[in-house]
């Protein structure tokens, strides 16, 4: 199904009940069902995350304000003028929501609306995860990342150190590892039981678009003329071992990913607008969207892989079945 | 290729008259919706959805070059912007009065997604004429944020004389040879004579030229050097070791930071000048704030234009020199603590 909207993807996803949905740099959460929802009004989504609960989204803006949007509407979760929300990541295990403001992660609680945490650091937060239960999260500022346990009041960060400006940030599904995309064209990652430091580098562009998939096994990213697969079972991760790149293409560089964390299949947004997926037991990608256009800024595969959806910066998106 | 948007780069000590002339950006009828990142939200009395806050997050590049630092917060809040496509036409970033201008001009040569989508139109500084050659002593920021700049806008002149702006004219010249100076009073100036110049597009230096690094007597910006053919102090003055530190007003070479403008009516031999300024930037790079020139290269019927900010080169060929032209090179080095004999004479001996 193609889909043609009037602003930016800021995100195209899947709710947890498997609904498609967008959020538009015109502030607008777009869904399948063809809702819109007006979740920051005159203003640009800066972020997006499906919402502990399954239902609907959560989406972070530069008014400020952090906003809940099923298709009946749209809750403020939270509010503070002139601080963008650029951002924000959510557990369903755990219920919480966590979102950077400035130098400052908070935290909600879905179920307790008095529940808040402030955790602050020295520079500005450029992005945030939780692990896979939702009990810590990792925040990528500069210098390095720090380590906080969501629930936990007046704790000191584990700091997790290295030079430079690191702009994005993952958990590996196992907890094990920690990865982060930086401002110079590398990935650094650290192996938290000693926080050992794992260099990746060699890419092209940044690769900030990061999934894990494969039960943890291989991570996929973006910053490279084709996929770029990490190996990361067994105790060592990355370390001492090779990437592999599927789907390479001279003429464009690979801007977004999308993977499961237990499946299987991965899909890749290009910087000129196509999009494929590639199972990985088979040879070859399938192309989803051959047609050229601007860069692909959102991508994602429904829970049970069935479905993939994307959307571009000039506001083509689309949403296909995987299946038969 | 999408389109780049414009930037432009507001620099000025605190009081200038920054904040007046960013009110009348955003207020004035031209046709143009502005997106404003201040350093001091608040600042601006006005309600706007296109003024963003930014925290001024200077840092190091890991890539081996002391002098690449960039504005981190910038790269984040540029990359927000471009979600809002199509609903602004042009960024203005103001800097606070302390701010280096080098970070945040390096900002759009080093960071590669920020270079896909905006360019840098022009870094404009706002003094005031009045307080100018107090903050010039005093400050090596207000020194820096001249030299740096593509063009001046010399404000409050209603409450200073003529005498005195010719002397504050010519301090900034000596800083700064390259820039043109708009007189204003309470930062009037129009505006598109301000934003959208292209000052840092290598095609507009050649179409500014013959006259860009020196602009006929009584223009603004125009400079005295061996080509008009009057005394003046550029060719004196920068080896009788005199204290750097004294700074009185009106002597304008008492500044550590200087232009040294030089120029060469022979050919020159290309391979030669391109080692040379490579060697150059990346010895003295974090010295030099910046550069531009055009060169006539031997054997080769286009003009090489270059500009650099510290270490960071642009260079290319050029449209070619008309039958009948004048082929020169002229170069203009604007730094800290510049030796102008060694750079001239460095200069010179690239002579093909």
């Amino acid at each position: 199904m193609p889909l043609s909207f009037s602003a930016y993807v800021t995100s195209a996803l899947f709710d947890h009940s498997g609904r498609a949905a967008f959020a538009l740099g015109d502030g607008t959460v777009r869904f399948e069902s063809d809702e819109t929802v007006e979740a920051h009004p005159d203003a640009a989504i800066l972020c997006a995350v499906a919402h502990p609960s399954g239902q609907g989204l959560v989406t972070g803006g530069d008014d400020g304000r952090l906003v809940w949007s099923r298709p009946e509407g749209a809750v403020e979760l939270y509010a503070q003028r002139g601080k963008w929300i650029d951002a924000v990541d959510a557990s369903a295990e755990s219920g919480l929501i966590a979102f950077a403001s400035g130098r400052e992660v908070r935290v909600l609680d879905v179920k307790d609306p008095k529940f808040a945490r402030v955790f602050a650091h020295e520079k500005t937060v450029s992005d945030v995860a939780f692990d896979a239960k939702g009990r810590r999260i990792a925040a990528a500022t500069y210098g390095g990342a720090d380590l906080w346990f969501a629930r936990i009041e007046g704790q000191k960060a584990t700091k997790l150190k290295w030079a430079g400006s690191h702009v994005a940030v993952a958990f590996s599904p196992d907890g094990k590892f920690l990865v982060t995309a930086m401002q110079e064209n590398a990935l650094h990652g650290w192996r938290l039981s000693d926080a050992k430091d794992m260099r990746m580098g060699g890419y092209p562009a940044k690769p900030k678009s990061i999934a894990f998939l494969s039960k943890g096994a291989l991570m996929a990213t973006s910053g490279a003329n084709g996929m770029v697969l990490w190996p990361f079972g067994g105790a060592n991760g990355p370390m001492g071992r090779e990437a592999v790149e599927i789907g390479h293409d001279e003429t464009a560089l690979v801007a977004q990913v999308a993977a499961t964390p237990q499946g299987t299949i991965v899909a890749a947004g290009l910087d000129d607008g196509r999009v494929w997926v590639a199972e990985l037991s088979q040879t070859g990608v399938h192309r989803v969207r051959d047609e050229k256009g601007s860069a692909i800024t959102a991508l994602a595969l429904s829970p049970d892989e069935g479905r993939l959806v994307w959307g571009d910066e000039d506001g083509n998106a689309g949403l296909v079945s995987l299946r038969g | 290729m999408t389109d780049q948007i414009p930037v432009t780069v507001l620099t000025g000590y605190l009081g200038a008259g920054k904040t007046t002339l960013l009110n009348r950006i955003l207020t004035e009828d031209h046709g143009k919706r502005y997106a404003v990142i201040v350093n001091e939200f608040g600042e601006i009395g006005i309600d706007n959805d296109l003024v963003v806050g930014a925290d001024e997050e200077v840092f190091e590049m890991n890539n081996g070059c002391v002098c690449c630092t960039v504005r981190g917060d910038l790269i984040r809040v540029l990359s927000g912007l471009m979600k809002r496509k199509g609903r602004f036409d042009a960024i203005i970033v103001e800097t606070t009065g302390l701010a280096d201008p080098g970070p945040v001009a390096q900002t759009f040569f080093v960071d590669e997604e920020v270079k896909a989508r905006t360019r840098l139109d022009s870094v404009t500084t706002v003094v005031d004429a009045k307080h100018v050659e107090q903050r010039l002593d005093d400050s090596k920021e207000a020194r820096e944020q001249i030299a740096f700049a593509d063009q001046i806008i010399l404000n409050k002149t209603d409450l200073v004389s003529e005498a005195d702006l010719e002397r504050v004219e010519d301090r900034i010249r000596g800083l700064n040879p390259l820039a043109p100076i708009r007189r204003a009073e309470r930062s009037a100036v129009p505006l598109e004579t301000i934003l959208d110049q292209n000052a840092f597009d290598l095609e507009r230096i050649v179409e500014l030229e013959p006259e860009f690094l020196n602009p006929p007597h009584g223009e603004a910006g125009h400079v005295h050097d061996e080509h008009c053919g009057h005394d003046h102090h550029h060719d004196h003055g920068h080896d009788h070791g005199h204290d750097h530190h004294h700074g009185p007003r009106g002597h304008a070479h008492q500044d550590d930071i200087k232009g040294v403008s030089l120029s060469l009516e022979r050919p020159i031999d290309g391979t030669r000048f391109t080692r040379w300024l490579d060697a150059l930037l990346a010895q003295k790079g974090p010295d030099i704030l910046r550069a531009k020139g055009i060169i006539d290269v031997a054997g080769e019927d286009r003009r090489l234009v270059f500009q650099a900010v510290h270490m960071i080169l642009e260079g290319d060929l050029q449209q070619p020199w008309k039958p009948g032209e004048r082929r020169w090179s002229r170069a203009v080095f604007i730094g800290r603590d510049l030796d102008e004999a060694a750079l001239r004479e460095g200069f010179e001996a690239c002579a093909a």
